[in-house]
């Protein structure tokens, strides 16, 4: 392998790793205000308790989501120099308000971990909304900087030179909405199954199951109804990359003859060489339907672009459906949750918990192979049909070494997190009723 | 508008001098106390800083969008030639915020305490090391600008430019810097005998930062350094590091007279007047390469692009300046909040 994928990979493995931190500092927050509103309202202790033991995980996920940001704001520019040189100044709006949203973040942080007893009441709670709303801004931000990588607009390319910028154009650029969307839906989805599939583990288990109850309730509605309004977001999505990425639909697909009422394939396992697709499951006309809203719509297919420009297409093919495939399930699990609270007895079932528990991760992965199709996908372009990313590549020798060295850190990083999450479900449960 | 940008680059670079130093520093504080006054510096740094800590360190990251959008070729130089030193402050970065957050954090009080507690300590020391380092290599005069990156070997191109003894002198400067300040700031958070060790160790580090201040002037005369040849032959420069030098004797005043808030004040002052000595004489010149300077202001983006970043560091700033003040007023500043125990720390 040359530099270039051993810089690609640190980048795909240290954004994997951000991705998951930042979607938990995301959506925890909501949890715990949620929780501290049921305290003010009702007073029963449980939900002061759960609250302050959301706050820590908020803490801890916070600061390592901050730590690996900040790590990945230096690195953009120490592994796509040229990149950043030339899309620095055109995607600096979206950047230079996530700070900010940021900075509001870490503000209200401070206030809410440090203000118990100390503030007023209300207004305490009050920064906890903060904390929310400003981390899911943030999120919105740096998803718009993503989109305009796919979808760059807001300068005029001449000579190799990027002139007549005009940020606002580019942070609106024609991908951000789905983009931004479809990631606060799936990052609600991923952190909620996840946190609501550890509480159900601990009602499994029966470990002070009437705390642990109310805190899957609480985790557990936000993902349902999330995940109930993916699918939307994701034909919204589907319409846009088919209109303006027709080669990474074409890769999310494995669709390679250009053709009129076109199937849409099912798993599959795809062979790049003989560019085929075989023990797929086909829907006639499905793939049509979906990108352009008619069953006879002409979607072209892989063989009909310049072979410089395909993406792997079996990892673009296999994360789309792996992503598809989790979303479909979890909007089942929804349903199910829906369900229990008509039938109650469903509640008594040890299946039932331990169904959540083995949802807990799925969401997560949905995600990274969500990321893996978009970024993936859009290769072997950074700038969609501006720079190629092999032009972008830091000229530094040996990124293989720097890949090693953040793949031993995060993952040592990951296991003391899951350590100590461990630590202080231990802790609560030691608490006697 | 390029003014406002320059303002709030200027002021976000200050900012993490002043703010994230003194959390490097309190951090260094603690690694050079005794056994036995470590477990109270480490209960001083938690309730001190630990509203306002993340809040500090944000000022990188607002520093880096400014440069990345505002100043691109400048960008540019910086992360393809201190590549290697990033790496090392990014690290000591993750492993001393997630320490900090560790070892205040979990959930169970047992001998993994040791672990957090050495990692941010270490952590403490050598991430303000590496940054000096970094800036250092900035002035230092030996980055190559490579046309072609091939003909140079991987050690003069990535590792020489900050890898020598200037570059260490000005790390040990920052970190003794950073020392200084969080030992000046922690004499006023406490009192009786623990006030008293704040106060020596304040004066060990004030000790060591002006040898050590001497040293690296000296040490970059003797080796023709261009950066401190400048420095010295700059009226303004000198004059400055003389000011800063001359507020040392109302600053011990004010410690000797328990005034918090001014000895707050001086010692911040102190530092301003560092950062202007050192970056007045070259300025815009911040990058000092082998071959030629590297202004600041070249290759600028359009003026489209200034404009936006101006107007939307403006906005920023409005919300964010005074939340911060709020924050640091509520948890810093006044004493009428700390009466009762910190729930979350038990």
């Amino acid at each position: 392998m040359e530099n270039l994928d051993f810089a690609r990979l640190q980048m795909a493995f240290t954004l994997g790793f951000h991705i998951i931190f930042a979607c938990i500092g995301m959506v925890m927050p909501f949890f715990m205000v949620v929780s501290h509103k049921k305290w003010l309202n009702t007073r029963n202790p449980l939900y002061l308790e759960l609250t302050k033991a959301w706050q820590k995980g908020v803490a801890i996920f916070f600061v390592t989501g901050a730590v690996s940001g900040t790590a990945l704001s230096f690195e953009l520019g120490m592994l796509w120099p040229e990149f950043m040189k030339h899309a620095g100044p055109i995607i600096g709006m979206p950047f230079s308000l996530e700070g900010a949203a940021f900075f509001v973040e870490a503000i209200a942080l401070g206030f809410y971990l440090y203000g118990w007893n100390k503030l007023p009441e209300k207004f305490h709670w009050f920064t906890g909304i903060i904390i929310g709303i400003s981390g899911v801004a943030s999120g919105i931000l740096v998803v718009s900087a993503n989109g305009w990588m796919n979808a760059p607009t807001g300068f005029d390319y001449v000579n190799g030179e990027y002139i007549n910028i005009d940020p606002v154009q580019a942070l609106l650029n024609p991908a951000w909405f789905t983009q931004a969307l479809h990631m606060t839906l799936a990052a609600f989805v991923a952190t909620s199954f996840a946190v609501a599939g550890v509480h159900a583990f601990q009602v499994y288990r029966n470990k002070r199951p009437e705390l642990h109850k109310k805190a899957f309730k609480i985790a557990v509605v936000f993902g349902a109804v999330a995940a109930f309004l993916q699918p939307l977001s994701g034909d919204l999505s589907a319409k846009d990359i088919a209109e303006r990425q027709p080669v990474k639909l074409a890769a999310m697909e494995a669709h390679y003859e250009t053709d009129t009422n076109v199937p849409l394939y099912i798993g599959g396992i795809v062979d790049e060489e003989q560019q085929t697709v075989s023990h797929k499951i086909e829907i006639p006309g499905a793939l049509s339907f979906l990108a352009f809203g008619d069953f006879d719509a002409e979607v072209v297919g892989l063989k009909d672009f310049p072979e410089d420009e395909l993406p792997p297409v079996a990892v673009v093919h296999y994360a789309f459906q792996v992503m598809v495939g989790i979303g479909t399930l979890l909007m089942i699990a929804g349903l199910l949750y829906f369900i229990s609270l008509k039938y109650k007895s469903l509640l008594k079932r040890k299946w039932y918990w331990l169904l959540f528990v083995f949802l807990a991760p799925l969401g997560f992965i949905a995600v990274e192979a969500g990321w893996v199709v978009t970024e993936v996908g859009r290769q072997p372009w950074v700038i969609y049909g501006f720079m190629k990313t092999s032009e972008a590549v830091t000229p530094m020798p040996g990124m293989e070494f720097s890949f090693y060295m953040y793949v031993v850190v995060y993952l040592v990083l990951a296991l003391t997190v899951t350590w100590l999450m461990r630590r202080q479900i231990k802790v609560l449960n030691a608490v006697k009723d | 508008m390029l003014y406002v940008v320059l303002f709030f680059l200027l002021f976000s670079l200050l900012l993490y001098v002043l703010l994230g130093g003194a959390d490097f520093g309190a951090g260094i504080v603690e690694l050079f106390s005794s056994p036995r006054n470590k477990r109270t510096t480490r209960d001083t740094i938690y309730r001190v800083m630990g509203p306002v800590w993340e809040a500090n360190h944000i000022w990188l990251i607002i520093l880096l969008v400014i440069l990345w959008v505002a100043f691109p070729a400048y960008f540019n130089v910086i992360v393809i030639y201190l590549h290697v030193p990033f790496v090392l402050v990014l690290l000591g970065i993750t492993m001393r915020g997630v320490a900090f957050i560790f070892r205040h954090y979990d959930a169970i009080v047992d001998e993994s305490q040791v672990w957090y507690n050495w990692m941010f300590r270490i952590s403490s020391l050598i991430t303000p090391v590496f940054l000096g380092m970094s800036f250092g290599a900035l002035i230092g005069g030996k980055i190559i600008l490579a046309e072609d990156f091939s003909s140079y070997s991987f050690y003069d191109l990535y590792m020489l430019p900050w890898f020598n003894v200037f570059t260490l002198l000005v790390g040990l400067f920052y970190a003794a810097l950073c020392a200084f300040l969080a030992s000046t700031l922690l004499i006023g958070e406490t009192e009786g005998e623990v006030r008293k060790i704040f106060s020596r160790k304040s004066a060990y580090f004030t000790i060591a930062l002006v040898l050590l201040g001497f040293i690296l002037i000296i040490y970059g005369y003797v080796q023709e350094v261009l950066f401190i040849q400048d420095f010295i032959h700059n009226p303004v420069s000198l004059g400055a590091v003389g000011m800063s030098a001359l507020l040392l004797i109302p600053l011990w005043r004010a410690i000797k007279r328990q005034n918090r808030i001014a000895s707050r004040y001086l010692a911040g002052l102190q530092v301003v007047f560092v950062l202007f000595a050192a970056l007045y004489a070259h300025f815009p010149y911040i990058i000092i390469t082998a071959g030629k300077e590297l202004s600041l202001l070249e290759g600028l983006p359009p003026h489209s692009v200034i404009q936006n970043l101006g107007v939307m560091l403006l906005i920023g700033g409005g919300v964010i300046l005074p939340g911060l003040f709020h924050l640091m007023k509520s948890f810093g500043m006044i004493k009428i909040f700390r009466t009762g125990e910190d729930e979350v720390g038990q």
